[in-house]
């Protein structure tokens, strides 16, 4: 590994930080602040525990909305908000079920309310439904904070692997990206329906 | 896309660590030997396995997850107290013994990836050597060689698995015990002056001469009378019975101030004096008594043969 092979690394890093600044938005609430991900036109997929309990203010790009949420899973602690007119591309999926323990993850968000924040860190473990063998949460050897939670965790490509929900012994914990999609296909659904 | 990946550095970067968590994989064990979450452990040698000594908490036979799942006794063969080492044999542990990184990899600065096995399955963290702590002394005062300071998240079954460079091969074996609880890790020139030294005798040596000192401070003339470099110098407060330095004639009340021809201020200087001193080697010991110079030949003994307690 040469110098210009760091160079080149941090280059890819600031340019994975830009990508994402434009996908993320930040989401206020009586319980606090959080991260939220821009899921497709208006919609914006967050942590239930960001999002419920009163009125809910979108930040992003300068420009500020108020919110409501259209659907929530507690038990996912997933909330999918609406009302917001704000747009950014959507983030590519990866499935965590081809995540490698050790590969390169990054988390962006808003941390103790500092604005468009990375973090670096690598895949700890995968945590697996004893039974199904489905995965449950991606635990991230990432270093996060509150403000941190409904933000993205991506690959070293940009794609998102997960939501970012907790912190365990000092490990990030993340909601599988699929499981929340599969999340926003019943809600939008049940919307049409 | 796919040719624009290959030129990600970060996705290179990526799946090097993939591969070295994969390779340190085949040589990193579980070790069930306490209660509740077991620790990691790693193949050393054929049919070696080195640990954290205080997470192996019984001696005799323990049950080893190999990396391929199977579950196999092992023995332990000899603990290090201050470097926190056990070593344990096992036949059939299928695999090779863990590949060396080169030598600069534990360099600070360096990225590592610790990596462990609390069950079933490896887990990994990820960092950079922050620090390399070259005077690190044990809890009873034994200088043991430099420990690595990591800044990386420390998890269930941390100590005992392996430090493994970003290019792979191990540097180190984690230890989260050498350093309050924080990231710590006994690089592998430690563990392999260990090892031998538990293979061949069982225990590691440790000089006994079998004196208590306490520091005291010299007078500017004693200082320049003797030549002395520092205004401070050990006094006798005990000397243990048939000890080597009872046999050496030194008694109560001596103000010891060179060995070796190296002044001593310090009880931890007196410590690292007799460490340097070969296996039945006798070394000079230069004392005050009443004033007046004298020059006493100690030949320091194993602590262990010699059955001493502290």
């Amino acid at each position: 590994m040469n110098a210009s092979f760091m160079g080149q690394f941090s280059s890819d890093a600031r340019s994975l930080a830009g990508l994402l600044r434009r996908s993320v938005v930040e989401i206020r609430s009586p319980n606090g602040s959080g991260t939220g991900i821009i899921w497709g036109a208006g919609l914006i997929v967050t942590n239930a525990h960001c999002a419920l309990g009163g009125p809910i203010q979108v930040d992003a790009h300068g420009k500020s909305w108020s919110a409501d949420v259209v659907a929530h899973a507690r038990d996912h602690d997933l909330a999918l908000i609406a009302g917001a007119s704000v747009a950014g591309p959507p983030l590519e999926l990866r499935d965590a079920v081809t995540l490698q323990i050790g590969e390169l993850v990054f988390a962006y968000g808003h941390p103790l309310g500092v604005r468009d924040s990375l973090a670096m860190g690598a895949v700890h473990a995968i945590a697996r439904h004893p039974r199904s063998g489905d995965t449950r949460f991606i635990v991230a050897d990432v270093r996060l904070a509150p403000g941190n939670s409904g933000g993205p965790l991506v690959d070293a490509d940009g794609r998102l692997v997960g939501i970012n929900s907790m912190v365990v012994n000092g490990l990030g914990v993340a909601i599988p990206a699929l499981a929340v999609q599969r999340f926003i296909n019943r809600a939008t659904s049940r919307r049409a329906a | 896309m796919a040719s624009e990946k290959n030129k990600n550095a970060l996705a290179e970067l990526s799946s090097r660590l993939t591969d070295a968590v994969k390779s340190a994989a085949t040589y990193t064990v579980a070790i069930h030997a306490r209660r509740r979450i077991p620790s990691s452990g790693i193949i050393w040698r054929d049919g070696i396995i080195v640990s954290a000594s205080h997470t192996v908490r019984r001696d005799g036979v323990v049950r080893v997850t190999r990396p391929d799942g199977e579950s196999v006794d092992a023995s332990v063969i000899g603990r290090d107290a201050s470097t926190d080492l056990v070593v344990l044999r096992a036949n059939d542990l299928k695999t090779p013994p863990a590949s060396r990184a080169a030598s600069d990899s534990g360099d600070v600065g360096s990225l590592v990836l610790a990596v462990g096995r609390p069950g079933r399955n490896v887990t990994s963290s990820f960092g950079i050597v922050s620090a390399s702590m070259d005077g690190w002394r044990s809890a009873q005062g034994a200088r043991i060689g430099p420990v690595l300071r990591l800044d990386l998240a420390v998890y269930d079954g941390f100590s005992g698995g392996p430090l493994v460079a970003a290019a792979g091969g191990v540097i180190a074996m984690n230890n989260s015990a050498l350093a309050q609880g924080t990231a710590a890790a006994l690089p592998t020139t430690v563990v392999d002056r260990v090892v031998d030294e538990l293979l061949s005798r069982g225990h590691i040596r440790r000089p006994f001469v079998g004196v208590a000192v306490h520091p005291v401070a010299l007078n500017s003339a004693t200082v320049n009378r003797h030549h002395l470099t520092s205004d401070s110098a050990l006094l006798v407060v005990s000397v243990a019975e048939g000890a080597p330095a009872d046999e050496s004639g030194i008694l109560i009340g001596d103000v010891i101030t060179r060995v070796d021809g190296k002044d001593v201020a310090r009880p931890v200087d007196l410590l690292d004096a007799f460490s340097g001193v070969a296996d039945g080697a006798s070394v000079s010991v230069g004392i005050l008594r009443g004033g007046a110079p004298h020059t006493v030949s100690i030949t320091p003994r194993d602590r262990e043969s010699a059955g001493a307690t502290e």
